[in-house]
Parts: C-alpha cells; structure tokens; sequence
C-alpha cells in the first residue's frame, strides 16, 4: 500500500474506474446477447480454427463442406490453420495470457481434448461457458460420461463435442489372415515376429493411447480407474506396464532404438510393408486411406476382445478469440445434423456424431442408420460393444513420462 | 601482397562516412537487432529463470539452468548435436574447397546456376526427400530389389533414424556445400591468379601451390562460412527432428520436446536448454575469431 500513497488519489480512483468499466463492458458484451444477435455479429468475420492439421480428409471436410457452408449461411470466413500438435497452441495462448493480450487473439476456435483442455481450462485460457448457448447443444446427449467429461475434467459449457473415435488396430488380410483378437494375443504376435510391429513414440496421441492399452491390459481393469485416483496402485500397474514395454522393445520395429515419430509415418511403414500393423485412433482412417489410395483394399481393421479406448473430441474458444461470435456460429453449425451427416460419411471423413441421432426428427434419423460404411470399417454395433473410457489425463501425462524414462531411455 | 597493401592504401584515403553518419546508417539494422532479438532473448532468459506468471511459477533462479545441464541426457545430447554439426561442416567445407577450385577454371553458366539450386530448397523439403530417398523402404532400396542388388529391404544400409545421424549429415552436407562454396569462390575469382604463375614460376608443385597460396587466400571465407554453417545446425531443429532417433536427441530437439510439453512446468527447461545452445554458439563463433587471429599471428595465414 506505501507505493500507492505515492499516487494522488484522484488518478488512482479513475484507474479503478476504467478497470472496472473495461471488465463490466467486456463481460457484458459476451453474455446477454440473444442467438439471433450473436449470428448477425458473426456476420463476415474471419474465424481462425487451428487444429491438428495430419488427417487429409479432416482438412477437405473443414476446408471444403464446412467453409463453403459457413459461407453461404452465415457469411463466415473459415480459415483453418493445421497445426502439428495443438498443444503449441495452448502455449502460444499462455504466452498471449502472460502478456495480457486479452482481446484480438489470433485463435478463433480450437479442436481440442483431453490433457490439452485441462491445461486451457486450469490455466483460464477459455472463453465461456458458451456451449448452452448453441441451440443445436439440444441433440447432445449430455448425460453421456465422455460429453460431460472430458478425460476425467468436468467440460461445463467451456467446450462443445464435434465427435467421436475410437482406436482400432489396422492389419492387411493379404499379409496377416488372423490377426491377434486380445491385447496379451498381439503381445505374442509381436514376439513371433520380431520388427513387424511398431507404435508412434508418446508424447504422440497415438502412441501414447497404444500404451494406455498396455496399462490397462497389466491392470485388468479399465473401470477401475475411473474413480478417485489411487498413487501407489498406479506405480505398481505403470512399474508393470514399462517391464512389458522394455521386454517388447527388441522384438519391435528397429529392435525399438528408435520410433515412428507420428501416426502418419507409421502408415507409411505399414503402406511400406516395413511392419504388419498400423494403430489409429479413429474407426474409419482406415476405409479413408484405402479411398485415397494410401492402402491396398485388402486392409481391414479390428478391435480387442477386452475393448479399445474411445473419447469425445471438442471445439473451445479462446479467452481472447477476436471473432467470438463466429466462432460460436461455427461450433453450432458443426452440431447441425446435416454437418454431422456428412463428416460420418466414409467418402468424407467416417467420424461418429457427436448428436444423439434419436433425438433427430424420423426422416433424419434414417439417413443416418443408412449411411453407408467404408470397406475397412467395423460396424457401429461392434465398436459401441467393445468400448473403453480413457483414464483421467493425470494418468495419460504420468504414463507418458514414465515411457519416456523406462521405456525409451530404459532406467 | 602488392596488391592487399593498395587496397589498405585506398581505405585509408578514401574518405569514411564519420562516426555520426556511420551511426545513421547502422541505425536501422541495429535497431532490429537490438529490439527483436536483443527483447527476445532477455525474455528468453527470464522465462528460462522462470519468469512464468501464467502458470503459477514465482521464484527466480538458476534452478533450470541447473536441471538441464545436471540432466543425465544432457552430455549426450550435447556430443550428438556437437557431432552432427561438426561433421556435417567439415564434409562440407572439404568437398566444397574442392567443388570451388573446379568451378573456379569453368566458365559454364549453366554448372553454377545448378550449383545454386540447393540454396533455395528449404532445409524441411531436403529432409522429407532424403526420407522418402533412403528409408529402409525408400525409393533408393526399392530399386536396389527390383535390380536384385540386395535380397529384400531389410539388407538396404539403415540411413535414416540411424546411430550415426547419416540421415541429418547427408542433408546438411547438400544443403551448405553450395553456400560455402559460392563464398570461397567470390575470393578465389578476384584474386590468386597472378600469384599461382608465381608459384609456378618458382616451380610450387601442386600441393604446394594449394597449401601456400589458395589456402591462405580462401582461409578467412572459408573459417567464416564454415562458423555459420555450424551455428545453423547446431541450433537447427527440424531435420534431427525427421531423420534422427527418438532417443538419443539433438538440443534443439530436446528444447522443443520441453517447450512444447502439456506441462507447463517444462517449459523453462526448453527455454534454458535452447539459452544453452545459443551460448554454444557464441562460444564457437569466439572461439574460432581467436584461433584465427592467433593463427594470424604467427602467419600460418594470411
């Protein structure tokens, strides 16, 4: 308080009040506006939407159906920013945070979950809660565990679901005729045949969730984890998981001295026939690759007896975004069942809706149970049957860590 | 040395800009300097000391300096990047001294426009070549097959991702053969022919031309662009990132890898780690100024 004695009062007292004005104002701008209003400000803004930027069909999707809609709909200009990894976006908003740039991000719009939503929302770096306001937010089935919560983190409003996925394991039947159906099955494999198996090196999403599966298949159990976070059971079941990880790594691709990077390189080496299986977090990348012509038709997918891991992905806003509204008429759209018709479309992208299609009018209803398939793509019923929830991310960030100091640089 | 003694002559003749215009001149180019990456790296080291409101960080300190250069992995992140940058210029600054004296007596326009279409190739395209050129299942080994060379992939040399960094060598060898060779070419092409008659006339074979006269006279371009070359890729992130292993890594991936780590807590160890090496680098380029001014000196060079 002694430096503030320097200050005469009278400035100190008009500091306080532009303070508080600028706070009220920028507050109240964002919250009392109707849905009606909140289109017509969305008017010929530019949204910037920085999102993993590694999938060709996800891209043609958000560039090409999406921006065209936005376009003749609402006037919106979608520009879509494809990034590496998003959590370089999240530091880049931290950095934005720190320096107190509070309005005219450059980020409109994030795709986003899991670990990377915790750190945004422990960090305050979203702008919300917004996801009620979206009248399509009513064919969400908010009930859903993986809707409300987002790997174990509470979403409440703070991001709106886009869809869903769910790891499958991809094989070629003209190399492999029966694939190993079991976790402690494809161990076996593995060993059988030394360097035709390889998983992206976590801290990738893809080889991180590969030895999520690990975990899960030395602990027994998937539920068991769900609920309150148990230390020194975790130790004893990641201790265990890093012994099987280490035991493996010499029958591996390149005896396990070194990793595909990402997902996209070990499509590559199982395209290449370097090694007999791939690994992807989404049912359809398979079917999608086989349209592109990346992999042969004969390339089929599978999931475990024991399940494989599924989650929710989301959009978020940032606390600075410049263009909010357009961000916000963006993530409706997206929920609409026309945009989420067309993204489960295998000649488009193949991914699971993120609506409740019952709660769709009939006729909707039945183009969705219609929809066609892609070749390599298992059927709703089987994936829904075999589902496991991801842990909570402290579980995902600990496990990778531990890879990296056990597995990778084996101490 | 006629020839250098007029040149010092006209310098000192010629009159210069005076302190007061020189720093107009400057003004510009140091504002730049000073401000962007003056400002960027005093962020730097504050973020590194961890300056890092936004995340709940307080204290200042030394203490992820600390943690990076006491890490296990540090030394041999250290010797790999040293390894990797220090071959890759000593490949190429030899192949280059040679490629210069042989585009040095050619008149072709043609052979140095080709020479120079490595400088305008990004570092990230070679790289993304090299690995569809040389990997185990790369175009290079394919061939190999079909040509029954080699029995199947598995017997194709590993290049890439490999425990010697061929990969990342190879790319940075094509990349900054032309660049150091184009440097050393602008000072073999103004000077040193008169002076090579002079050898032969005192019957220097050779080598002995080479050593005493060329040498000497490309020395000072070739230490300079050799510094840079080894600046760029000790510092240089996205080709170890591509073409190396996941483990070991280089620095400049092992600063990322922090940076860019879901805890924010890593944070100032990426930053630290990338302070280091821009010291390594300033070391270097020290270092090398005063082996050369001592080499000087004693005239090993000129």
């Amino acid at each position: 308080m002694i430096t503030y004695a320097a200050i005469p009062k009278s400035v100190l007292m008009m500091m306080v009040s532009i303070a508080v004005l600028t706070l009220a104002m920028g507050e109240a701008v964002a919250d009392e506006r109707s849905w009606e209003e909140i289109v017509s400000a969305a008017r010929g803004q530019t949204v910037d939407w920085f999102m993993w930027g590694g999938s060709p069909a996800v891209n043609a999707y958000v560039n090409g159906y999406v921006a065209e809609q936005l376009k003749t709909r609402y006037a919106i200009t979608l520009r879509q920013a494809p990034v590496k990894d998003i959590a370089e976006v999240v530091g880049k908003l931290v950095i934005e945070k720190q320096a107190g740039k509070e309005r005219d991000g450059g980020v409109d719009l994030m795709w986003i979950n899991g670990e990377n939503f915790r750190t945004c929302k422990k960090n305050g770096l979203l702008y919300g809660p917004f996801a009620d306001r979206l009248p399509n937010q009513k064919l969400v089935n908010r009930e859903n565990p993986s809707v409300s919560n987002d790997f174990g983190e509470p979403v409440e409003g703070l991001e709106s679901p886009w869809g869903s996925a769910q790891v499958v394991m991809i094989y070629d039947t003209a190399r492999v005729s029966q694939p190993p159906r079991t976790i402690g099955a494809l161990l076996e494999w593995i060993k059988a045949h030394p360097g035709r198996f390889a998983y992206p090196a976590p801290p990738d999403f893809t080889g991180s969730v590969f030895v999520r599966h690990i975990f899960y298949h030395v602990s027994g159990d998937a539920q068991r984890w769900q609920g309150p976070f148990d230390q020194a059971a975790f130790d004893r079941a990641a201790a265990e998981t890093y012994r099987v990880l280490k035991e493996l790594a010499p029958y591996l691709w390149r005896q396990g001295q070194t990793y595909p990077e990402s997902p996209v390189r070990l499509n590559t080496l199982f395209a290449d026939g370097e090694v007999d299986f791939s690994v992807s977090y989404h049912q359809a990348e398979a079917s999608r690759n086989i349209i592109d012509g990346l992999f042969p038709d004969t390339v089929r997918t599978f999931v475990f007896d024991e399940g494989t891991i599924a989650n929710t992905h989301f959009v978020a806003i940032p606390f600075n975004a410049a263009d909010k509204a357009g961000a916000m008429v963006a993530a409706n759209f997206l929920l609409s069942p026309e945009a989420q018709l067309t993204k489960a479309d295998p000649d488009v992208w193949g991914d699971f809706p993120a609506i409740d299609p019952t709660r769709l009018p009939a006729e909707w209803q039945t183009r969705f149970r219609q929809q066609a398939r892609g070749i390599a793509t298992l059927s709703d019923a089987q994936l829904q049957a075999h589902q496991l929830p991801e842990p909570p991310s402290q579980i995902l960030i600990q496990l990778e860590k531990g890879w990296q100091e056990h597995v990778l640089k084996g101490r | 040395m006629i020839s250098r003694a007029r040149q010092d002559l006209d310098a000192r003749t010629r009159p210069g800009p005076g302190f007061k215009g020189l720093t107009v001149l400057l003004a510009p180019a140091l504002a730049i300097v000073l401000v962007l990456f003056g400002g960027g790296l005093a962020l730097g080291v504050m973020q590194a000391m961890g300056y890092l409101p936004g995340a709940g960080l307080g204290r200042l300190g030394f203490q992820h300096f600390a943690q990076v250069l006491t890490d296990p992995d540090f030394a041999t992140s250290f010797a790999l990047t040293f390894y990797v940058a220090g071959v890759s210029t000593a490949i190429a600054a030899g192949l280059s001294i040679l490629a210069a004296l042989g585009l040095a007596s050619l008149r072709s326009r043609w052979v140095h426009f080709i020479f120079q279409i490595p400088l305008t190739v990004p570092h990230l395209v070679v790289a993304v070549a090299m690995l569809f050129l040389l990997a185990p299942a790369g175009l290079l080994s394919r061939g190999a097959v079909a040509l029954g060379l080699i029995a199947g992939p598995a017997d194709f040399p590993l290049l890439i991702n490999d425990n010697w960094g061929i990969g990342i060598i190879l790319v940075y060898v094509w990349k900054e053969i032309p660049f150091i060779t184009l440097m050393i070419l602008a000072v073999l092409r103004n000077s040193g022919r008169e002076l090579l008659d002079v050898g032969r006339t005192l019957k220097a074979g050779p080598w002995q031309r080479f050593r005493h006269i060329t040498l000497p006279i490309i020395f000072p371009a070739l230490a300079a662009a050799s510094l840079i070359v080894f600046a760029f890729t000790f510092g240089a992130f996205e080709v170890p990132y591509l073409l190396g292993r996941t483990y070991p890594m280089t620095l400049p991936v092992w600063a990322y890898k922090h940076y860019s780590d879901i805890d924010l807590l890593a944070r100032p160890e990426g930053i630290a780690a990338g302070i280091v090496i821009a010291l390594v680098v300033a070391t270097a380029v020290v270092l090398a100024q005063m082996l050369t001014r001592a080499a000087r000196k004693k005239g090993m060079v000129l």
